[in-house]
């Protein structure tokens, strides 16, 4: 059993948020939406919170609709930041434990608990507004899982964090997800991604493009890259750009980067290169990166849009 | 979805301790109290420095064929109903108007009126001391000189003055109310009237301090993104009443706090006007209320507050920046306003049609009842009618109000115009 979300469509007034976007994240796991500013993540994400209503579609936890399951089941990180600023911390965390009906005691100890972890443990009793961004963002990820959520769902966690806070905040997502929570959050960064995500799920103008297991969803690319490096006085790129199915996609000072179909062993090149009697210093065969899978995806869909808009202008024109 | 509680205690009590807490509410509620007690305070205080001193006015008889006497009639006219000995007006009979004229400008007389007898025959005054015409001396010796004037024009057609006092006598005149259980007199009146008018003022003050309070604090939560949040851990109607009755719970605890303040001046105010030595009784004699009548004034107090405070919870909730929160109750400071306006009119002739059936709708039975209650018999039936209907309106507020929060509160963007909130209710949950 797992989070589903089945194929939800959201419009606000002329604007298509959501266009029937589906994805499914396996429990205890942590989970990537990717997508451009205004893809629909973040309707995505208040629609599984239950904040706003699909207007089709249905979201299920665990086999049950979200609609019917405690508010508590939850813990969300919002995209924008949102603390009262004029509130102590831990008055203010206190606060939100209560309103998840966490006894106070218990949640008294895990915010300092919280608050060592992440360094900063004398902010108990400082007001929420002497403190740095980066700090404000840790008290709202702990705000998001004081009532110990079984699903994170969190917007751009790691937007505005200095890479210590950047690594501080991972380690908690880590552990998180080795206390068998399951983590779902929205990011521009492809790194934290690929070094995080099991799965992901790629969003576009409302539609969901690919989503699945990173490894799936690299391999559906349908080509491999390989990095190859010859003793060749950089002379290398004509006779391989000749091989069949072979691109050459970047030529590097000490290397060159090619593209294969999924389907051609790549070792057929490593053959070619020691035929013709070059000395091979790497070779190495890759998985296209999400940057690319990415770019590959968006780009090539608002290249499709605009093709069809041209079309359709020129059926009309000719009409 | 879930029950009320306990989230909306939690989200009251966060309310009320952040209110409470704050600077602007400790220093707003120690000036009031201070304003408070100082006003109640005034009589005494006028007392002790003179400057409600009774009159002193010399006259000047240099007609000297009155048929009354004009330092009696003066004196009749100076005096205040029913004072007893201390406040007696001063008035004395000089010979040399022109001494009595210095004494004026020295200050040891407020004013001097001096009667002569005209060449026509007809009895002539001057009034030396303050010229305007609204002032209170003047008012009243002006009058005094009307009677005697009265007096020797009647003992000129062989009147006596006897015979004058007996035609001029008051008629026996009786008012029976209508309700023997009506224990309302004359006396009580004044202080009625007063009475009635502090808790048109109380009631107009709550609505649009604390309606504002409530507001200002949804909007706030809303721009600086903390809604977010709260509707990921809380309902929309629990956060709504939550809030309500946080901020109407500080609001009550100021008002107790200007209460206290007010008693305190009340009793203190004789003990030490004593003290001084000087006569500061309260001019207000308040009515005798039974409890029944204090718990229906609390019953819509509290009732009216809560629907405009409902609704004002829901304006907030439309705006995305705290400066537009005031825009957006717009109409409901207007509706506010109007009912203290119409409250204030009723005030002169409670027993008016319009002011009958004002008293009875929401929004305005608040102010209008109690005011009322006060100044004449209401039927228990329409007491009744208007709380009921009352409670009625709070229900369907809070059900639309909590329908508007959830809708506008996750709607940013430029002001939010009611048909917008009204289309994201139906989509909402």
């Amino acid at each position: 059993m797992s989070l589903v979300v089945d194929s939800i469509s959201k419009r606000f007034g002329d604007v298509v948020a959501l266009d029937g976007a589906s994805f499914s994240v396996e429990p205890g796991r942590i989970f990537g939406l990717l997508g451009a500013n205004g893809a629909g993540k973040t309707t995505a994400m208040r629609i599984v919170l239950d904040i706003l209503r699909a207007d089709e579609g249905r979201v299920t936890w665990m086999g049950s609709v979200n609609t019917e399951l405690p508010r508590s089941t939850w813990g969300y990180l919002p995209e924008e930041r949102g603390l009262y600023t004029k509130m102590k911390v831990g008055e203010q965390l206190r606060f939100f434990s209560a309103l998840y009906g966490v006894p106070d005691d218990t949640a008294r100890a895990e915010i300092t608990d919280w608050l060592e972890r992440f360094r900063i443990p004398d902010y108990f009793d400082r007001k929420v507004e002497e403190l740095s961004k980066g700090n404000q963002q840790k008290i709202q990820f702990i705000a998001a899982i004081l009532h110990d959520p079984a699903v994170l769902i969190m917007d751009e966690p790691f937007t505005g964090l200095d890479p210590v806070n950047v690594r501080l905040l991972k380690e908690a997502f880590i552990e998180m997800r080795d206390r068998g929570k399951t983590l779902i959050f929205s990011t521009h960064q492809m790194e934290t991604v690929e070094e995080l995500c099991e799965s992901i799920a790629i969003i576009d103008q409302g539609r969901v493009i690919v989503s699945g297991p990173v490894r799936d969803v690299k391999r559906a690319m349908g080509r491999q890259v390989v990095k190859l490096a010859i003793e060749a006085d950089g002379h290398g790129a004509d006779w391989l750009g000749q091989l069949p199915d072979v691109d050459v996609t970047a030529e590097r000072e000490d290397y060159v980067e090619l593209r294969v179909p999924a389907d051609r062993d790549p070792e057929t090149i490593l053959r070619a290169a020691l035929d013709r009697g070059f000395r091979v210093l790497h070779f190495e065969i890759a998985e296209p990166s999400l940057e690319e899978i990415f770019i590959e995806h968006v780009g090539r869909r608002a290249v499709d849009e605009d093709e069809e808009h041209l079309a359709t202008t020129a059926k009309e024109a000719a009409s | 979805m879930s029950g009320l509680f306990p989230n909306l205690f939690h989200v009251a009590r966060r309310e009320y301790l952040v209110r409470v807490r704050g600077r602007a509410f400790l220093i707003t509620t120690a000036l009031l109290a201070v304003a408070v007690i100082s006003l109640m305070l005034v009589p005494t205080i006028l007392a002790a420095t003179g400057v409600a001193d009774p009159p002193a006015v010399a006259v000047v008889d240099e007609a000297g064929d009155l048929p009354v006497d004009p330092v009696t009639v003066v004196q009749g006219a100076l005096a205040p109903p029913e004072s007893d000995g201390a406040d007696q007006p001063q008035v004395v009979l000089e010979d040399d108007p022109d001494a009595a004229g210095q004494a004026v400008r020295d200050g040891d007389y407020d004013a001097l009126l001096t009667i002569t007898r005209a060449d026509d025959g007809e009895v002539a005054f001057e009034f030396l001391g303050s010229a305007s015409p609204t002032n209170q001396t003047r008012q009243q010796v002006n009058a005094a000189a009307q009677q005697i004037t009265v007096a020797d024009r009647l003992n000129q057609e062989g009147v006596t003055p006897d015979q004058a006092s007996e035609i001029f006598a008051p008629p026996t005149f009786v008012a029976v109310p209508i309700d023997p259980d009506d224990a309302r007199n004359e006396e009580d009146f004044g202080g009625a009237f007063i009475l009635a008018y502090a808790v048109v003022i109380l009631t107009f003050m709550a609505i649009l301090t604390y309606g504002n309070w409530v507001a200002q604090s949804v909007a706030e939560e809303k721009s600086g993104r903390v809604m977010e949040l709260l509707i990921t851990a809380a309902t929309p109607r629990q956060l709504l009443i939550g809030k309500v009755l946080g901020t109407g719970a500080a609001g009550l605890s100021q008002y107790v706090v200007i209460i206290v303040a007010a008693v305190i001046g009340y009793v203190v105010g004789g003990p030490i006007s004593e003290a001084l030595g000087v006569s500061g009784d309260s001019p207000i004699s308040l009515p005798d209320l039974g409890p029944t009548i204090v718990l229906t004034f609390g019953a819509f107090f509290l009732l009216g507050f809560l629907l405009y405070a409902t609704l004002y919870a829901a304006a907030g909730s439309m705006v995305s920046r705290v400066e537009d929160a005031q825009q957006a109750a717009g109409p409901l400071i207007f509706l506010a306003i109007a009912g203290y306006f119409a409250a204030f009119s009723g005030l002169n002739d409670p027993d008016a049609q319009w002011v009958v059936v004002l008293s009875v709708i929401p929004f305005f039975s608040p102010y209008l009842m109690p005011a009322r209650m006060l100044l004449t018999s209401p039927s228990a039936g329409e007491i009744l009618l208007a709380l009921v209907l009352l409670a009625a309106t709070l229900a369907l507020a809070l059900w639309i109000a909590s329908r508007i929060y959830s809708a506008g509160v996750l709607l940013y963007g430029q002001r939010v115009g009611l048909r917008s909130v009204w289309r994201a209710t139906r989509v909402a949950r």
